[in-house]
């Protein structure tokens, strides 16, 4: 190998390597940020708010109770907990009219997050969000082990009494594609950098501080607590 | 000496190139976890932080292609070692402040809990990297690069104007 290779062709080649490498760059960043846009002509679910972060509405029309907004990913096993921690609590303020509550399905966690966080919109079509959502958790797959499914997710909605094709059609066609991307860009925006993230009246509960520590989250009587600020 | 020189250049571009590309390549494609890790460190605005975590991705990616590939090593070392120097100051102010993060070097990233944090390797990993990028801007003769780079140092070949 000599190391005197003639200039011209080298720099060729240089400049073609350069000039390649930079395209995939500026494509891949292009594609990337176009892709991640909110796209506000995206369908709707029934009962999403925009002005709410996209996020699936209970009770948007009381005034002068607590506003819980819950931030999660399908996928996230420690949401899972959450929602065993406190979903009938949730559910039963829900129900009461003691609470507004706000759910944001960010999508984070992989392709099946996306999936998921579709079928629930769905759900919500059906009025049977909380119900999906309360099933979801309780048989929650093992992350990105290609489990969940478009059939996976149609036998769940079964599960919770969703029979309606057009739940079937919904999921399997991801009619709500573009709000799942909606609801993951308002995440950016309300710097929400981990699952789940609760906020009450806009603030966040106390997370655990260290490993013994349940923090708000994890502790019903403090969830409570922070919740109806007693 | 001399002569290990250029494998030794050749080991450092592979390890700091291999390293760019991979980070850049499980990054790129989730940017919603990219975005919240860059949101993580509390440093930035929150939009430039969300551009920054789609964007960063991609430019690790185009840095190692050229270390590995062995052209523009000197300007691909230059910023791969800036990004572990800015990498290092980032950290260790999340370390400073008592946030528990994940460094979302390698995809992941965002808050976790605070017996999971790993600033200290985070760090010394990232000093490693920024050493290789610093010897291979001193000494860009490596061997299989693409691009024969002349050396400063011993200007063996006679510089021909015009050419």
């Amino acid at each position: 190998m000599s190391s005197k290779t003639p200039k011209g062709p080298g720099n060729v080649t240089r400049n073609l390597v350069i000039g390649m490498v930079a395209l995939v760059v500026a494509v891949g960043a292009i594609f990337s940020v176009l892709s991640n846009k909110e796209n506000t002509s995206a369908a709707l679910p029934s009962s999403v708010s925009q002005e709410d972060g996209y996020g699936i509405v209970f009770n948007g029309d009381l005034t002068g109770v607590p506003v819980i907004d819950i931030w999660e990913d399908f996928q996230c096993p420690v949401c899972a907990r959450f929602e065993q921690t406190n979903g009938d609590y949730i559910e039963k303020l829900i129900e009461e009219k003691k609470a507004k509550v706000v759910f944001h399905t960010l999508s984070f966690l992989g392709p099946e997050s996306s999936l998921a966080a579709n079928a629930a919109a769905c759900a919500s079509d059906e009025n049977k969000f909380l119900g999906f959502h309360r099933a979801f958790y309780q048989n929650l797959p093992a992350e990105n082990s290609g489990a969940i499914t478009t059939d996976y997710l149609i036998a769940l909605g079964q599960g919770v009494g969703i029979t309606s094709d057009k739940f079937k059609s919904c999921v399997a066609n991801l009619d709500y594609k573009g709000w799942v991307n909606n609801v993951a860009a308002s995440g950016g925006k309300a710097n929400v950098n981990s699952t789940p993230t609760v906020f009450v009246n806009g603030k966040e509960i106390r997370r655990a501080t260290s490993g013994a520590d349940l923090g708000d989250y994890f502790d019903p009587a403090a969830f409570a607590k922070a919740v109806e600020g007693k | 000496m001399k002569k290990a020189q250029p494998w030794i250049g050749l080991l450092a571009r592979l390890i700091l190139g291999g390293v760019l590309l991979v980070a850049g390549y499980l990054k790129a494609f989730t940017p919603d976890k990219s975005m919240m890790a860059v949101r993580a460190y509390e440093i930035l605005p929150i939009w430039l932080a969300n551009v920054l975590g789609i964007i960063l991705p991609w430019l690790e990616i185009g840095a190692g292609l050229l270390l590995i590939i062995g052209v523009g090593i000197r300007y691909a070392a230059m910023f791969g070692s800036a990004l572990m120097v800015l990498f290092i100051i980032a950290i260790a102010q999340a370390w400073a402040r008592g946030l528990s993060i994940d460094c979302g070097c390698f995809g992941g990233g965002g808050t976790i809990d605070p017996s999971q944090t790993k600033y200290l390797e985070e760090i010394i990993r990232d000093i490693g990297l920024a050493l290789l990028g610093l010897y291979l801007l001193r000494y860009p003769v490596t061997k299989f690069a693409l691009e024969k780079t002349k050396s400063h140092e011993q200007p063996t070949e006679k510089l021909t104007p015009g050419e």
